[in-house]
């Protein structure tokens, strides 16, 4: 179904890494920072580690069904019917968080950089390169992200080595004297958000890989190396900034680098970390997208997801302007509705699809695949 | 041809790209203000701007009569629609990205500060880079009207001068917004600003005052502001701010005179200093620790006294001591009885220290401080003594 598609072991790990890095890296600091305060970091580390288990699950199920997609996988362990009906539950996840995704990019300029200019401006903009991204296919998002990546690294490390003077330590202290329960709830938040919706990378994962041994791993490590980043940015959020400023930031790492200032000469580079934003969050939009066409596609039997690329495009741009009717609206969502969704989604029905697969396999090894 | 039609339908996309940017703002529409104050007027606020005209900053020759900056006032219910209404009066839109100060008149700082303050952390233009200061005995209006002398920006002349005397004299506090916000929801440090004041409002707005050697309005820090929350219930006298600062370990470079041992004065200068503060629970008592360790030069005799003696500098390390000892506890001290605020941070420092005791501590933290132990441990190590080794009124005079 990935159209004979096939990307390296390493520009599939670089994916992986832009995939969890997404939305995440610019709005999660302010939820860790309002659940668990001070210790948010801690927060972000225990979500890192509960990612990697949710991470071994996705790879035992790539190694149950190492040749097909999400869909071929859910036919072949619920049946044809629930499967469908399984994979129509994917396709929904992934237009729900593909406009939604969509609209945080266009609320986060209409924010903080043009508050005069239509949402639907950015939006259109944005929408419209993922539609080529995803009408190019696979191999081109793949090549994209390897090329990508070095700046991504060199403008990341840029912005933490000169935010390094403005860490006041203090402001992590005392590193106990939260309890276990808002870290919990904390990790969970960032679980949801950068880790859950990798359940959308069964759709070509481990099929699309020239290799399969390693693959696994490169999730994993993928997955592993963008929660470090995330780490890394909310530690600094919260030593820089304080965790009180950080919560009631909406983008608390944009008003992290508006505080680089080195010897009053570079200084205003906040522009610098939303750019790198938009290199993550391109790759979450188009993946979500990839979802929706491939999954669509799939469903409705195409041949081809790529035809489907820019109908579904066209959906999501539209969808992403009514997703949210207002800011609150989006905070209340993702603090409440959206986390379960993503469990239920990105957790269950997983676990569903490899206990189902497992009793299939059981008796008679290969069954139809 | 339909190949033709569809390249030429492209290239003509490529025409919105041409129109340029959207929320395009250039710079010779907009009045970049550098220094903002807030005063109240009636139930609503007076805000002063204090506008760049560029005409005078930045162009290769000046026309020298007109003043470097302009300053807008308008009222408003809230902030943002005294803001807009500016445009009223000037030509451009305010913009608010370059603000050097923020300043706060007294009356308003003594009712309270939180309410205001919420546009400058809201609003997407406004960093948070500048300082906030309070205008003593004055408004905010009137601190921004004064025109200075070397800097032709005055409010750039404000934020310069309160970050060089933080630096080479101390009893400033260089305060940034969002410093203050986290002071203010803190249950455990009270807010604390610097103070400002005007001399000679009348010639300082005049573009007379800087044709004159020494002009006669000016501004000056004097001291720092102290909150209870967000409002102002009192100020601090210089040494008094200094004590504060050598708390807060906000003490980068200083000088202080001292008497010798027979009763003249030496004064040194303060080249590093570090505080740490312990807060600690003692038989059921909070307790605060303060330490500060320094390093002093030499930097002026005025008596007669053998500094080439390890003797004299051993005894003059505990002058010093015994004096930056004095210093802060007389800081403390007064805070404690006469202002009834932590402004020190020492709840802080419980949080940080034994969260479980804060916890049962900040319900009534203000209260408690009131009459907190406080120690002070000083640590003074003289260094070097300038580059003569004696001064020269020993054989003058003897």
């Amino acid at each position: 179904m990935a159209g004979g598609e096939k990307i390296s072991i390493r520009q599939f790990t670089v994916l992986a890494m832009f995939y969890t890095i997404g939305t995440t890296i610019l709005v999660i600091p302010s939820t860790l920072a309002s659940d668990a305060k001070q210790n948010a970091w801690i927060a972000s580390i225990a979500g890192l580690l509960a990612s990697m288990a949710i991470v071994a699950l996705y790879i035992a199920i790539g190694r149950l069904y190492p040749n097909t997609t999400l869909a071929g996988m859910l036919e072949a362990a619920f049946g044809k019917w629930l499967g469908k009906l399984a994979t129509l539950a994917f396709i929904f996840f992934s237009f729900v968080g593909g406009s939604a995704v969509l609209y945080y990019m266009g609320n986060f300029m209409t924010t903080q950089i043009m508050p005069e200019t239509p949402i639907g401006a950015f939006i259109v903009l944005f929408g419209g390169l993922v539609v080529i991204g995803v009408r190019l296919g696979l191999e081109v998002l793949a090549r994209t992200a390897e090329i990508l990546f070095p700046w991504f690294l060199m403008l990341f490390i840029v912005s933490a080595l000169f935010l390094l003077p403005e860490i006041d330590l203090a402001n992590v202290k005392p590193i106990v004297g939260i309890g276990l329960k808002p870290i919990a709830k904390a990790s969970l938040a960032y679980t949801g958000t950068a880790t859950l919706p990798l359940v959308l990378f069964l759709m070509f994962f481990p099929a699309a890989l020239n290799r399969k041994q390693g693959a696994g791993k490169a999730l994993l490590v993928g997955n592993v190396i963008g929660g470090l980043f995330i780490v890394i940015v909310t530690y600094l959020s919260i030593s820089v900034l304080g965790a009180d400023f950080s919560s009631r930031n909406l983008y608390p790492s944009y008003a992290l680098a508006k505080k680089i200032n080195i010897g009053n000469f570079i200084q205003r580079v906040e522009i610098l970390m939303a750019g790198m934003w938009f290199l993550s969050i391109f790759f979450k939009a188009a993946f979500y997208a990839y979802g929706f066409a491939a999954g669509l596609a799939r469903l409705c039997g195409c041949k081809d997801y790529r035809p489907l690329a820019l109908p579904c495009g066209m959906i999501l741009i539209a969808y992403s302007l009514v997703v949210y009717p207002n800011v609150v609206y989006m905070m209340d969502f993702d603090s409440t509705v959206y986390i379960p969704y993503a469990i239920s989604t990105g957790l269950l029905l997983p676990l569903l699809l490899l206990a189902a697969g497992l009793i299939r396999k059981k008796p008679g090894g290969r069954t139809n695949e | 041809m339909i190949r033709m039609l569809s390249m030429l339908l492209c290239l003509s996309l490529f025409f919105m790209l041409l129109a340029g940017c959207w929320s395009r703002r250039e710079l010779d529409e907009l009045g970049i203000s550098v220094g903002i104050g807030i005063d109240k007027a009636g139930k609503g606020y007076k805000v002063t701007t204090q506008v760049v005209s560029p005409g005078e900053i930045a162009a290769a020759k000046p026309s020298g009569n007109r003043a470097p900056v302009t300053v807008y006032e308008a009222t408003g219910e809230t902030v943002i629609e005294a803001i807009r209404k500016i445009t009223t009066m000037s030509s451009r839109p305010i913009y608010l990205a370059h603000l050097r100060v923020l300043v706060i008149g007294e009356a308003l700082a003594r009712e309270g500060i939180h309410k205001p303050l919420d546009h400058f952390s809201r609003d997407h233009e406004v960093r948070t880079d500048y300082f906030v200061i309070v205008a003593k005995g004055t408004t905010a209006s009137n601190v921004l009207k004064i025109l200075t002398p070397i800097e032709k920006i005055p409010a750039n002349n404000l934020y310069l001068s309160l970050d060089t005397s933080q630096k080479e004299w101390a009893p400033a506090a260089t305060v940034t917004l969002d410093e203050l916000i986290s002071d203010i929801v803190s249950d455990g440090k009270n807010p604390a600003l610097s103070a400002v004041k005007v001399v000679d409002k009348q010639i300082g707005q005049t573009q007379k005052n800087i044709e004159i050697i020494k002009p006669p309005g000016h501004l000056r820090f004097s001291g720092i502001a102290v909150f209870r929350d967000d409002k102002l219930i009192g100020f601090l006298n210089e040494k008094e701010s200094k004590g504060y600062n050598y708390v807060t370990d906000n003490v980068k470079n200083t000088v202080g005179s001292m008497a010798c041992p027979n009763g003249e004065k030496i004064a040194v200068e303060i080249m590093k200093s570090k505080t740490k503060v312990k807060a600690k629970m003692s038989n059921g008592n909070p307790r605060i620790e303060i330490k500060v360790s320094m390093e002093d030069n030499i930097g002026e005799v005025e008596c007669q006294i053998d500094i080439t003696k390890r003797e004299t500098i051993a005894e003059l390390e505990k002058i010093a001591e015994r004096r930056v000892h004095d210093n802060i506890m007389n800081t403390v001290k007064k805070v404690q009885r006469d202002l009834k605020v932590d402004i020190f941070g020492f709840g802080e420092a419980m949080r940080m220290e034994n969260p479980a005791a804060w916890n049962q501590l900040k319900q009534n933290w203000n209260e408690r401080f009131s009459d907190l132990d406080v120690f002070v441990t000083a640590d003074v190590k003289i260094r070097r003594i300038g580059t003569v080794a004696n001064s020269f009124h020993k054989e003058g005079e003897e």
